[in-house]
């Protein structure tokens, strides 16, 4: 036995290379998360106060959350996120994928266009969409204007329109992420495939179908509970674009209601609360998720 | 293979001690500045003789548009170039968000040495946490401190302590845009202008192709909310609250609502008022598609900076009254001032820093680039310079106020007005009735 073994079977070097991180998730993560379950059912009216005691009953937030047209609100649309998340981040991004794993020259070039957004920080793009959605002005009002499509400005922001504006910066953003996932899982699928299917007359569409989606399946899969699990968590673009609830309560999502309940209105206890549901949808979904686009191992 | 255990036992304490430095205080911060004070210039008002200069976090409102940015800006150079000391400046826009980060600041201990704040209600969290030295502690050491303020003048807490140096005062009424009243064949009002006249005029304004007023429900609905409940009410009354809906004062605050409700309902809003933000709408005043705004005496500056060559295009008119309101009278008072903090005061190095800076901010020479038409607590008023044709309207039209209220929001919790604005947009669009707003504002005051 050689000493090289000995260092995979010695588990001390193992462990002090985990500690750092454990500290850090320890310190940063799970006592975080105990403190805000315990903050849920404390009567807190201020961020950073201390609690005054227990809330009156102590599970009155978990009762509020269940009366709360707001957050009912928030949770419709966070559904509604979660949904063309899905559909629309994973669904371009995969045809992009197919696109430009189709083409010869420049491939490289498109991977980094379409991957660029994401490494504009959400505020930066909100205020960009901000331009382009601007009623008064906007880019896109002033296209429509001159293109005769519109004969006065449209409210980009308002009951009619506001779920279009807040969803098309989000799906923008993240197609990118998820092509280059794609793209990658595409190169890894043999050309000897392809050409054994040409051999036999498959082209075209067909190839899409019986070869190159059923070898995709598993990044799929991954690119679907990474979209899903993501949507919960979407905060920075609608927040900046959008605020406290723009238009009318409409527009809440559970993050931005959460921050709101926090942050502005100083109903920490309260926000505590809506920060639990936040997590419990999180892993029912992701669970529901993973069983459901459970990754293949034969493939 | 020695070797590898030594690279990887290299590896890791340099992460760990990475971690930990990360982690790590900010208690030796002066040291960063050691070097570079050669080239100061004056021994500082202060700083005592042979200190090091010093570092002092300050906190104001006077960031983003405000009005007063630059001046506020040349006022910090002149002190840092006179003292030597540096400021950190960590000023934003003020809105409800930003109080409510400074508190959060307080409640956490990250607040800043020197902060610029309201001295109202919002105060209050800090000042009974002893948070902020009152000004009798300071002026037993320094008993120059704000000596050149009238006492009288300065708020005093519900301790019945003063903490704060008044900065300048504000004034709030409506600004016109006199190009779309020409426009539409309309005189600017004066002080006897009613809400019969003004329904008349923004009729004719609307007629007319132009939005009667500029003001965005969803993000300052305050300035509108103020002058209706003056309107619907008095100026002795003003500052009442509300112990329910259904009481008097809760009435008031009611038909305040409902009457900018019916406002909303004339179609006098701009289109887009529950999606716009307060810039837009300013801009859309600014750029002669609006007729009237109210705002406050900050707002001056924003049009001297970004329609300087149009100034003569606006001036500064009345709200218009109604019931036993006259429009003579407005909202005003002094409602922001300096506080030094606990931590500053106690902290030997910056004491005399933080002392020094509010000095310089507060005397009469740096409170003169500030003040154009707005009150101030100083014993020998302030000298503004020459004054531009927006200024002098605005002085014209302080001259005939009769009557000066401070605002009501400012006497009620953060969480109570936040509720209150918020649910303007649902009571205009009939989301929510004015009784429920009001119920659900009160309730959490």
């Amino acid at each position: 036995m050689d000493s090289s073994s000995n260092l995979y079977r010695r588990k001390g070097p193992l462990v002090v290379f985990l500690l750092p991180a454990f500290v850090f998730l320890l310190l940063f993560l799970y006592y975080p998360f105990i403190q805000n379950v315990i903050n849920s059912f404390s009567d807190i009216t201020g961020l950073g106060r201390p609690a005054e005691g227990l809330n009156d009953p102590w599970y009155a937030n978990y009762v509020t959350l269940f009366t709360d047209p707001k957050l009912r609100t928030a949770l419709g649309n966070t559904v509604i996120l979660t949904v063309c998340t899905v559909v629309f981040q994973v669904g371009i991004a995969l045809v992009l994928a197919l696109l430009v794993d189709s083409i010869r020259v420049g491939a490289q070039v498109f991977r980094t266009l379409y991957f660029f957004p994401i490494v504009i920080s959400a505020t930066a793009l909100g205020l960009m969409f901000n331009l382009i959605f601007l009623y008064n002005g906007g880019m896109l009002n002033q296209l429509l204007l001159n293109l005769g499509w519109i004969t006065e400005n449209i409210d980009w922001k308002n009951t009619d329109h506001f779920m279009f504006t807040m969803l098309s910066p989000v799906m923008w953003q993240y197609v990118g992420f998820y092509f280059v996932i794609l793209v990658t899982g595409l190169n890894n699928i043999s050309e000897d495939l392809y050409e054994a299917a040409a051999l036999d007359g498959c082209t075209g569409m067909n190839r899409v179908r019986y070869i190159t989606l059923p070898l995709l399946r598993n990044v799929l899969c991954t690119c679907l509970v990474l979209a899903i699990t993501g949507a919960l968590k979407v905060f920075d673009l609608p927040w900046v674009m959008f605020g406290a609830g723009m238009p009318q309560d409409q527009g809440w999502l559970t993050g931005t209601y959460m921050y709101d309940q926090t942050f502005n209105r100083g109903n920490v206890d309260y926000g505590s609360a809506i920060a639990m549901l936040i997590v419990v949808l999180g892993v029912v979904l992701s669970n529901v998720a993973n069983r459901v686009f459970k990754p293949r191992h034969d493939m | 293979m020695k070797r590898k255990r030594l690279a990887a036992i290299f590896v890791t304490c340099a992460l760990i001690l990475g971690t930990l430095a990360g982690c790590g205080g900010k208690g030796d911060a002066p040291a960063a500045t050691a070097g570079g004070d050669a080239g100061k210039q004056t021994q500082a008002a202060g700083q005592a003789p042979g200190a090091s200069p010093v570092e002092l976090n300050v906190v104001t409102s006077y960031g983003g548009d405000d009005g007063n940015r630059k001046n506020y800006e040349n006022a910090v150079a002149s002190y840092e170039a006179a003292t030597g000391n540096t400021i950190l400046d960590a000023s934003a826009s003020s809105n409800e968000e930003w109080k409510a980060k400074v508190l959060t600041d307080f409640e956490t201990g990250t607040e800043p040495d020197v902060l610029f704040f309201f001295t109202n209600a919002d105060s209050e969290p800090f000042i009974q946490a002893g948070k902020v030295v009152d000004i009798e502690t300071i002026r037993a050491e320094y008993p120059d401190y704000a000596s050149n303020m009238r006492d009288s003048m300065m708020a005093v807490a519900a301790d019945g302590k003063i903490y704060a140096v008044p900065s300048s005062g504000f004034w709030e009424n409506m600004f016109v845009n006199t190009k779309v009243l020409e426009d539409c064949g309309i005189a600017v009002p004066g002080p006897d202008y009613t809400w019969e006249q003004f329904l008349l005029d923004c009729e004719t304004i609307k007629a007319k192709g132009y939005t009667p007023i500029a003001c965005s429900l969803f993000e300052v609905p305050h300035y509108w909310f103020e002058f209706a409940v003056m309107n619907n009410g008095t100026l002795a009354n003003q500052l009442d609250i509300p112990a329910s809906a259904t009481d008097a004062v809760g009435q008031k605050w009611v038909a305040a609502l409902n009457d900018i409700k019916d406002l909303y309902e004339r179609g006098y809003f701009p289109s887009n008022t529950l999606t716009a933000t307060d810039a837009e709408t300013v801009q859309m005043f600014g750029d002669g598609e609006a007729a009237f705004l109210i705002d406050g005496s900050w707002k001056v500056g924003y049009f001297e900076g970004n329609h300087a060559d149009q100034l003569g295009d606006y001036a500064i008119s009345y709200v218009p009254a109604k019931g036993e309101r006259v429009a003579s009278e407005a909202i005003g008072g002094i409602s922001m001032g300096y506080f030094i903090t606990t931590r500053a005061w106690e902290d030997p190095d910056k004491r005399e820093a933080a002392v020094a800076f509010v000095q310089h901010m507060t005397s009469d020479e740096v409170m003169s680039d500030f003040v154009t038409t707005e009150v101030t607590a100083l014993k020998n008023g302030a000298s503004p310079a020459g004054l531009n044709e927006l200024q002098q309207s605005a002085a014209d039209a302080n001259a005939n106020i009769t009557g000066v209220v401070p605002a009501v929001q400012d006497t009620v919790t953060g969480e109570c007005k936040t509720d209150l604005f918020a649910n303007v947009q649902n009571v205009v669009t009939g989301a929510m009735t004015a009784e429920e707003a009001v119920e659900s504002a009160i309730a959490l005051n």
